[in-house]
């Protein structure tokens, strides 16, 4: 990473840590923090998949919403350590996003967002229409997750700051898979997938291992959600989650990694204002959303530069 | 090995449904040397570099390349057998920069490529990478994007493409399509020079007939999907079948 974009990661980090700090920040304030960072963050892996190696997945609610049932499992049942939690996401989200890609990277083009929605739709129907894990009603009255024992995050200002952090690292992780080796045949995938094969590349491996590392980390994004809300339940395993994950990529600007931070960001704060006004709030939403799209095209960070070509291209 | 054998095509057809757009075609490929397919349109000159190249599964038959079979194996393994390929449609990574698209092409080859410290580190290719950029006169475009390149330049960072994966046997499926007649001979003089200095082996298919006269050391000739004539040039071009199914009528 360059040391200009070192610099404005630590001010905008530095900032985000300092935000508890300032006097308006109330407890409901805070939550929306929370919501604001964790969807931009899992808006962030998605683009992964969307802007890098354009993948449309269209079940990445799924891979939310697995994590989040991870971790309301173990709290449950009495075990409150949060590494616990967030080690049965990975191993619960990597397993399914396995098995889900290996099928999906199959088939091209449309197939792929088909057959992620539709396995999405299986586990939904199976939280939600099953009793295993509380039919629909899900899982509620949880206790808090545990840093270390006897270290609860149980206060807003503790989980907002748990989000800061796990948005730093997935941030910086994402950063430096773009940039590697991999990250550079994910671009050539997405630019032409039969001349990456003619070059040696094995297109179905590498879009399993990209599906693989987008899942988890949005699957560590679900599992954090539990310690905010205390509960996880069918909805979030909805297939409009889905949906709204793909807005928040596209207002935010396809293959930044920032952008779907701020497009996420964005949505959930609008989202909130507005519904807290008027009952109609998705009429207001969507058409603040299509106004995006028509004239930001390639999303709110357009406002701000104009970047020569495809995103997540590179000068030598 | 120069009298070697490099690649052997074993009787190979390939049907599309009702078509046969190869019929039992056999050629044999010595290292070293410059190979022509040629023939008039549709005779299965395309078809036949996409079954050696993996893109298709002939209906019957064999490829063997360097004594080792590759029938029906995929494009990427192949790749990794030795085998390069351009196509007769520019085909090439058209929203990043032309440095950009060679650097992929030549990362698939260094040892980190497939393992897993390839997640967060990323190789130096970059000296392989300006080589070939100069080789083929592009290091002045290399932070243009490659969709931004004129029609001949675009054809030639595909041969850049194809060779950064190092390969013994190149395959080049009409490289001078759309290029002038002067832009031809120049591209062809390249072609063969890089050859030469590489010790590449070319499979090539080639419209132009001057072209392919003075490049070649051996020519096939398809006509509707069965090999008609294999020789050096000058028995091609006294073959009185030949110039009756091709030079004759169809010279363009
Ligand atoms: N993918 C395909 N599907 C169906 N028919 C094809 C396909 N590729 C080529 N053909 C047909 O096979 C024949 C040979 O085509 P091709 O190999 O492209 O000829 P050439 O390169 O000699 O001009 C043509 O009749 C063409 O229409
Ligand atoms: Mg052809």
């Amino acid at each position: 990473m360059s040391k200009a974009v070192s610099w404005r990661v630590a001010l905008v980090f530095g900032a985000l840590a300092a935000l508890p700090l300032t006097p308006w920040m109330s407890k409901y304030y805070m939550l929306l923090a929370f919501d604001a960072l964790l969807f931009g963050a899992v808006a962030m892996s998605l683009d992964l998949l969307m802007g890098y190696t354009g993948l449309v997945s269209f079940g990445h609610a799924a891979f939310f919403g697995l994590g989040a049932y991870s971790t309301a499992v173990l709290l449950e049942r009495g075990v409150l350590s949060l590494w616990l939690c967030l080690g049965l996401a990975v191993v619960v989200v990597g397993a399914y996003a396995l098995t889900v890609s290996y099928f999906a990277t199959t088939r091209r083009g449309i197939y792929f967002a088909l057959l992620t929605l539709i396995f999405a739709e299986v586990v939904y129907t199976f939280f939600r229409y099953t009793q295993t894990f509380g039919g629909s009603d899900g899982i509620q009255g949880l206790p808090a997750p545990q840093l270390l024992p006897g270290v609860a995050i149980d206060t807003p200002v503790r989980i907002y700051y748990l989000v800061v952090a796990y948005l730093l690292l997935a941030y910086l992780a994402c950063r430096v898979l773009v940039w590697s080796h991999f990250g550079r045949v994910l671009v050539a995938i997405r630019e032409n997938e039969d001349r990456a094969r003619f070059l040696g590349y094995n297109v179905q491996r590498y879009k399993m291992g990209v599906c693989l590392i987008s899942a988890i980390l949005t699957g560590l994004a679900g599992a954090l959600y539990p310690g905010r809300a205390a509960y996880a339940t069918p909805d979030l395993l909805h297939w409009s989650i889905s949906g709204e994950f793909i807005i928040m990529v596209m207002i935010g600007g396809l293959g930044t990694l920032v952008g779907p931070i701020i497009g996420g960001a964005f949505f959930i704060l609008l989202q909130e204002k507005v519904s807290s006004y008027v009952e109609w709030y998705s009429i207001i939403v969507g058409l603040v959303l299509v106004l995006i799209v028509l004239f930001a095209p390639r999303g709110l960070l357009s406002f701000r530069r104009a970047p020569r070509g495809r995103p997540g291209g590179e000068a030598a | 090995m120069e009298d070697g054998v490099l690649l052997e095509v074993e009787s190979v057809s390939k049907s599309f449904g009702a078509l046969a757009a190869l019929a039992r075609v056999s050629l044999t490929v010595r290292a070293g040397e410059v190979f022509s397919v040629i023939g008039p349109n549709g005779a299965g000159k395309s078809t036949l570099f996409n079954v050696v190249a993996g893109l298709y599964a002939p209906t019957a038959g064999r490829v063997v390349l360097q004594g080792e079979e590759i029938t029906g194996l995929g494009p990427e393994v192949i790749n990794h057998r030795g085998l390069a390929k351009t196509f007769q449609i520019t085909n090439i990574f058209p929203g990043i920069s032309v440095y950009d698209n060679v650097r992929v092409a030549a990362q698939s080859r260094v040892p980190l490529s497939g393992r897993l410290p390839s997640l967060w580190r990323r190789p130096d290719v970059d000296g392989p990478v300006m080589e070939l950029l100069a080789a083929f006169g592009l290091t002045g475009r290399r932070h243009e994007l490659a969709q931004h390149l004129s029609h001949g330049e675009q054809r030639y960072l595909e041969i850049c493409l194809a060779l950064a994966t190092d390969p013994t046997l190149l395959l080049l499926d009409e490289p001078t399509a759309g290029m002038t007649p002067g832009e031809t001979k120049g591209a062809t003089a390249l072609i063969r020079q890089i050859a030469r200095s590489r010790g590449l082996t070319v499979l090539l298919i080639e419209h132009d007939m001057s072209v392919v006269m003075g490049i070649s050391d051996r020519i096939a000739v398809l006509h509707f999907g069965e090999k008609i004539a294999e020789g050096p040039p000058e028995a091609i071009r006294s073959d009185p079948q030949v110039i009756d199914a091709y030079l004759g009528g169809a010279e363009d």
